[in-house]
């Protein structure tokens, strides 16, 4: 069996332009192997699950400092399941409350990353999780 | 090298259930997009994938795009991926960024330009990392842009990577190739004079709202003033405005008219003919490498030879002679 590069997806929704760490976490994500897919600012739930669907990704990440975490990570989250990606690891980073993780938690949404965090435990997270969960392919 | 790699690396495969299979030709995204990745990681999988396929490509015109890095490659795909769905096109687009030769990663940043088409039914694009690839595409383009025109479209653009004077693969994977260059490098053209520049069925001088338009116009008409040993006329050149919008139109005019003479000349069923030609002679060259390189130890045997060879500084040639005969006997009807 051949083997090859884990995929993420990774954007920004909504109109909060602080760039910088999704820029810093794509970048170590591709020092640790990986092939991301950077679809930048302003991006709408929507596109964001779009571009996951066509570009057959196996984890989607979303940057969010603007304190709409609460919608965002929902509505991708909602997007995914309905659009068949429900088998792919929706994950991100911001500033997030644990109160707020333990809610997105329990709609579906994987570990979300703050201030401070390593962005090598990123790569290894997500790298761990697909290796742990193989897609559902229908029968 | 190969441990840096294989950190991210995954080797879940995928199957080609008939439930995958009958979603694609039902026009999923879904499907099309896992069959994308099986060609794309798993090269033992293209055949199969292929004969499924067959019947549901040919007609496709694919179109290249290439340029050195910065000219505005992946916008101006996303302006002619637009231009042509207008004009009642199904576009596939196929944008390739390089990997990291170390760490095997990849950062794709073309779809902060084509933000255009997502969500448009008309449109399907994939970024594809460049792998393997040393000539400004992916090893897999040409299989993704088959499974991408059985998916139903019938233009198929393919941007490669940013690149310098010599990465041709994409001559080899489409039918007309449009080179995009940028003001300011009139100097640059000069040198270009051999190679990339050769490949070129159309030229756009993309930013014209930049100064230096004209010198770079004037520039690339001298160099092809000057003719050559190429065959081919001189290709049209067209300066484009992403920005200003200005001269997309003409240049999406310019790519209908190359592809309906194509068609009417019958040089793109020659070019697909050529393609095929090839995509044989690669096939045979994989199934008896695969075949010679599964004995046991064959591997180990040539790291050895190649020690000695190393140390004693003899040619290789021998130990190639030998290995082909041995294939040849292996391969040579038994007697009865």
């Amino acid at each position: 069996m051949s083997e090859y590069p884990i995929k993420v997806v990774i954007g920004k929704p909504g109109l909060d332009g602080h760039d910088r760490g999704a820029k810093v976490v794509a970048r170590s994500l591709v020092e640790a192997g990986m092939e991301v897919v950077y679809l930048g600012l302003r991006q709408t739930p929507e596109s964001i699950v779009a571009a996951a669907i066509d570009e057959d990704a196996d984890a989607v990440g979303l940057s969010v400092l603007s304190g709409a975490h609460m919608t965002h990570f929902k509505r991708v989250r909602e997007l995914m399941v309905d659009q068949g990606l429900g088998d792919r690891l929706l994950t991100g980073g911001g500033i997030i409350p644990t109160k707020d993780q333990e809610t997105l938690t329990a709609l579906g949404v994987g570990k979300l990353f703050g201030p401070g965090d390593d962005p090598g435990t990123i790569a290894e997270y997500i790298r761990d999780w697909v290796r742990t969960h193989p897609r559902m392919e229908a029968k | 090298m190969a441990q840096f790699q294989k950190t991210s690396a995954l080797s879940h495969g995928i199957d080609l259930t008939p439930a995958l299979w009958k979603s694609f030709l039902a026009g999923q995204r879904q499907a099309c997009a896992r069959l994308i990745t099986k060609v794309e990681n798993e090269p033992d999988s293209i055949a199969e994938v292929r004969e499924k396929l067959a019947g549901r490509i040919g007609k496709a015109v694919r179109i290249g795009l290439t340029g050195p890095p910065g000219v505005g490659k992946s916008t101006l795909s996303s302006a002619i991926a637009l231009g042509l769905a207008n004009r009642d096109h199904r576009v596939g687009v196929i944008a390739v960024d390089p990997s990291s030769p170390f760490t095997g990663g990849a950062f794709m940043g073309d779809r902060i330009r084509m933000e255009n088409l997502v969500g448009d039914s008309r449109i399907y694009m994939r970024s594809l990392a460049s792998r393997e690839g040393h000539g400004g595409l992916s090893p897999a383009t040409p299989h993704v842009a088959d499974v991408i025109e059985a998916f139903g479209m019938d233009r198929i653009l393919i941007e490669t990577v940013g690149v310098g004077q010599a990465e041709l693969d994409v001559l080899d994977c489409t039918d007309m190739v449009v080179l995009i260059l940028q003001p300011s490098t009139g100097d640059a053209i000069q040198s270009l004079k051999a190679g990339i520049i050769e490949i070129a069925d159309i030229i756009v001088v993309n930013k014209s709202d930049l100064p230096g338009t004209d010198t770079v116009l004037q520039s690339l008409r001298f160099v092809y003033s000057l003719g050559g040993s190429n065959r081919r006329p001189a290709p049209p050149i067209i300066a484009t405005s992403c920005q200003q919008n200005e001269g997309i139109d003409k240049l999406v005019d310019e790519i209908e008219g190359a592809a309906a003479t194509l068609i009417e000349s019958g040089r793109h069923e020659e070019l697909r003919r050529r393609r095929i030609v090839n995509e044989i002679r690669s096939g045979i060259q994989r199934r008896l490498w695969e075949r010679y390189i599964a004995e046991s130890d064959v591997e180990r045997t040539i790291e050895r030879v190649a020690r000695d060879l190393v140390q004693n500084g003899e040619s290789p040639y021998a130990f190639v002679r030998d290995a082909c005969s041995r294939i040849e006997l292996k391969s040579r009807p038994k007697e009865a």
